[in-house]
């Protein structure tokens, strides 16, 4: 098979794959501007026999969408910002500071990636209620302080910065916070990018955590006012598919904003050399 | 420049920043809508109920201002009313109403009443009654005058003290596709009093091309398992034996009721297992002319299949004129909790609430109708518009429905697996049963439930 025959079938490969991937995002987008009746209906039909923009205006009828969208915002920024500088500031010192237990605390993260966090839940929830902590938004931050993958991820990409740049820098007088700060953190918008996509992801879709930590409706999250959409006896489909359409348009946003620096970052994985 | 004192410094810095970002954006504590100072006792008002009795010209928590939460997962528009009205009678208590996903408020409710912070009041479903009774507050009521406005209450004693009990009442009934009815060259006086009856029905509301449907005259896919457990009471047989904690599916009665399903497709032809297979959106879509369900079908009919033209009538029984034993297992939407570990205040407050919940029966109706509930306050039972909603209105009287208890998930889910294995894995109906009944058996003996279908108002009439 030439060269040019094989690129053919691999773009052909990929081409279905990727539009069996979109595909269910494509029909839930055109799903949202149909009254339910067509949703459920037998006869379905990709674009809308009847446009409808009921499920869009109506949103704010089941649950203060714009308050649990602008909460979401916050917490996932908050989650995200601190995060990724607690994660860079662990992996640099893991990176390239010597000290006695080193690779026993980094083992120690690895070892916080293995535990499912389903078996934590309940004891932090007592944790959290012992201090006073249930609802608040420092109930949602505060267990995502310290990313296990975060720190792996940047303690790896920080071991390849050469330290004959850290120690040039300190020969001139760079403090360790200028250097972490204005040499480190610059060289490492790669991995940052890509850890800030993951991050705001899994904070803006995080559901039971802030479900069980939030009792008053004025302080819950996106991901838990859409779940009111199901109720006992039946879905709105098409609020539902509205709100999910609405609510997906940040992490399009945060991957638009990132995705350079985040291929760039996995291409540089890829190629290590 | 030493390199060890600015790391160390470094590192100090460093975490004492970590530490303090979240902080910086922390809001920590609940903004509660604040309550007014209520000084005027007598307020003119009637007082409400029959014998079980709310006298609103008092003052609840000494008229101070006072918050409560009340949790619940559905409808809180529907509660809200009830919040509201008590609101303007007391003017120093607020409740904020808290609605709350179905699926994980039996996780969350539970570990929020374990502390201090809980809500005051809670919905509850007797599906989970095991998970929250630890957790409840007593009535604080007059049993007897409680007993004598509600149906079923001594059902729901435990120790003699009622923790929640039943505002409304739900069961199943036939729903059918009015324009296939007519199409069909029915009318209303071929609405089916009998089985034998509803089959003739049913064959007449199939249309088949050879071999292949067009229309079902009948579809139980989905809900067969259900239809089979009311179906045992009009046998005249219980379904749990006198112990209440052994359930008795393994029996012939069983197997008739079974075999009576399968072969309305295997002989009479109305339907099949792979035509619609979800008996619920097959009648919405217009594949079935006839399906089995619960009251709580109307509201998912008149939702989400709008254009569905449809009517209502009792399920069919054994012999014309004949009264069953029971027509149906009803189950009732329960009213609230009262969380005992709720401060002093909000649980007086949370009992006064009670009282007037049961006793606002203009609200209590339109709680009921939305849900299609028959009403369990009997001062209800003639109420107009009960008698005029679709649902309700067929029933006829609630006193001819058993209410097992609190029905434990494993009785539905056993049954269901059941009637699956013998309508899609050609499992013989006598293997089906015995499996479903030793494994509920099992599961039932590890719990605390016992079936109260001995105080059904007919029990003494029970064949087993």
């Amino acid at each position: 098979m030439s060269k040019r025959l094989q690129t053919i079938v691999l773009e052909g490969v990929l081409l279905v794959l990727g539009v069996t991937t979109v595909f269910p995002f494509v029909w839930m987008l055109f799903s949202a501007f149909k009254p339910n009746s067509e949703i459920r209906s037998l006869d379905q039909t990709l674009l809308p026999r009847q446009w409808t923009l009921e499920n869009f205006l109506g949103l704010q009828d089941t649950f203060d969408f714009v308050r649990f969208f602008a909460n979401s915002l916050g917490v996932a920024l908050a989650i995200t910002a601190v995060t990724i500088y607690t994660s860079c500031l662990c992996g640099y010192v893991l990176a390239k500071y010597r000290f006695r237990g080193r690779n026993a605390i980094f083992g120690f993260i690895l070892g916080t990636m293995m535990i499912p966090w389903a078996v934590t839940i309940i004891p932090r929830y007592t944790m959290f209620e012992a201090w006073g902590l249930r609802d608040s938004y420092l109930s949602l931050i505060l267990p995502a302080v310290l990313s296990g993958f975060g720190i792996f991820m940047l303690r790896q990409s920080m071991a390849d910065v050469p330290d004959a740049i850290l120690e040039a820098a300190r020969i001139d007088g760079a403090s360790e916070i200028y250097i972490f700060h204005r040499i480190v953190l610059p060289m490492s918008r790669n991995p940052i990018s890509a850890l800030t996509i993951f991050q705001f992801l899994w904070a803006w879709e995080d559901y039971l955590w802030p479900y069980l930590m939030i009792d008053s409706e004025d302080k819950q999250v996106l991901a838990v006012g859409l779940t009111t959409f199901s109720g006992r006896y039946g879905t709105d489909y098409g609020g539902l598919f509205a709100a999910t359409t609405i609510s997906v348009l940040p992490v399009l946003i945060v991957y638009l904003i990132f995705q350079k620096r985040f291929i760039a970052g996995a291409a540089a994985a890829a190629v290590k050399g | 420049m030493a390199p060890h004192p600015s790391r160390r410094s470094f590192l100090l810095g460093a975490a004492s920043i970590t530490a303090l970002v979240p902080l910086a954006s922390c809001s920590g504590g609940t903004d509660k809508p604040a309550a007014v100072q209520d000084t005027q006792p007598a307020k003119g008002l009637d007082i409400q109920g029959v014998n079980f009795t709310y006298d609103p010209n008092t003052l609840v928590n000494n008229g101070d201002p006072i918050t409560l939460d009340w949790w619940l997962w559905d409808s809180d528009e529907k509660f809200s009313a009830f919040a509201d009205a008590y609101q303007r009678i007391h003017p120093n208590v607020q409740i904020n109403v808290v609605n709350q996903p179905w699926d994980d408020y039996w996780t969350k409710l539970p570990l929020a009443l374990q502390g201090q912070d809980g809500p005051a009041i809670f919905n509850i479903h007797n599906s989970h009654h095991e998970n929250v009774l630890p957790y409840c507050e007593a009535y604080d009521v007059d049993l007897e005058a409680l007993s004598q406005d509600f149906v079923g209450v001594d059902g729901h004693l435990v120790d003699g003290k009622v923790y929640y009990m039943d505002y409304g009442l739900m069961t199943g009934l036939i729903y059918y596709n009015k324009s296939m009815w007519e199409a069909a060259g029915l009318t209303e006086a071929d609405v089916p009093v009998t089985w034998d009856e509803f089959r003739t029905v049913a064959r007449k509301l199939t249309i088949r091309d050879g071999d292949s449907f067009q229309q079902a005259g009948f579809n139980f896919n989905t809900s067969a398992y259900v239809l089979l457990l009311g179906k045992h009471y009009q046998s005249g047989d219980n379904l749990f034996d006198t112990s209440g904690q052994q359930v008795q599916l393994d029996t012939d009665t069983v197997k008739a009721d079974l075999a009576f399903l399968t072969d309305l497709y295997d002989v009479d032809k109305v339907g099949s297992p792979d035509f619609g297979n979800n008996s619920d959106e097959a009648f919405g879509q217009g594949l079935s002319a006839m399906t089995y369900n619960w009251g709580h079908f109307y509201g998912t009919l008149k939702k989400d299949y709008p254009s569905i033209d449809f009517g209502t009538f009792r399920t069919p029984v054994a012999t014309k004129g004949e009264e069953p034993y029971a027509y149906d297992r009803y189950n009732g939407e329960s009213t609230f909790g009262i969380n005992k570990n709720a401060p002093e205040g909000a649980r007086q407050v949370a009992q006064d609430f009670l009282t007037f919940f049961l006793t606002s029966n203009d609200l209590l109706v339109q709680l009921c109708l939305n849900y299609s509930l028959f009403p369990s306050s009997l001062a209800l039972a003639d109420n107009s518009e009960v008698k005029e909603h679709p649902v309700t209105s067929v029933l006829g009287s609630i006193d001819r429905y058993v209410w097992p208890g609190p029905m434990p998930a494993t009785v539905e889910d056993n049954t269901k697996i059941a009637v699956s294995d013998v309508l899609y894995n050609g499992v013989a109906i006598d293997k089906a049963l015995a499996t479903a009944t030793s494994t509920i058996d099992a599961d039932i003996a590890k719990t605390e439930f016992a079936a109260v279908e001995n105080l059904y108002v007919h029990a003494d009439e029970a064949k087993g």
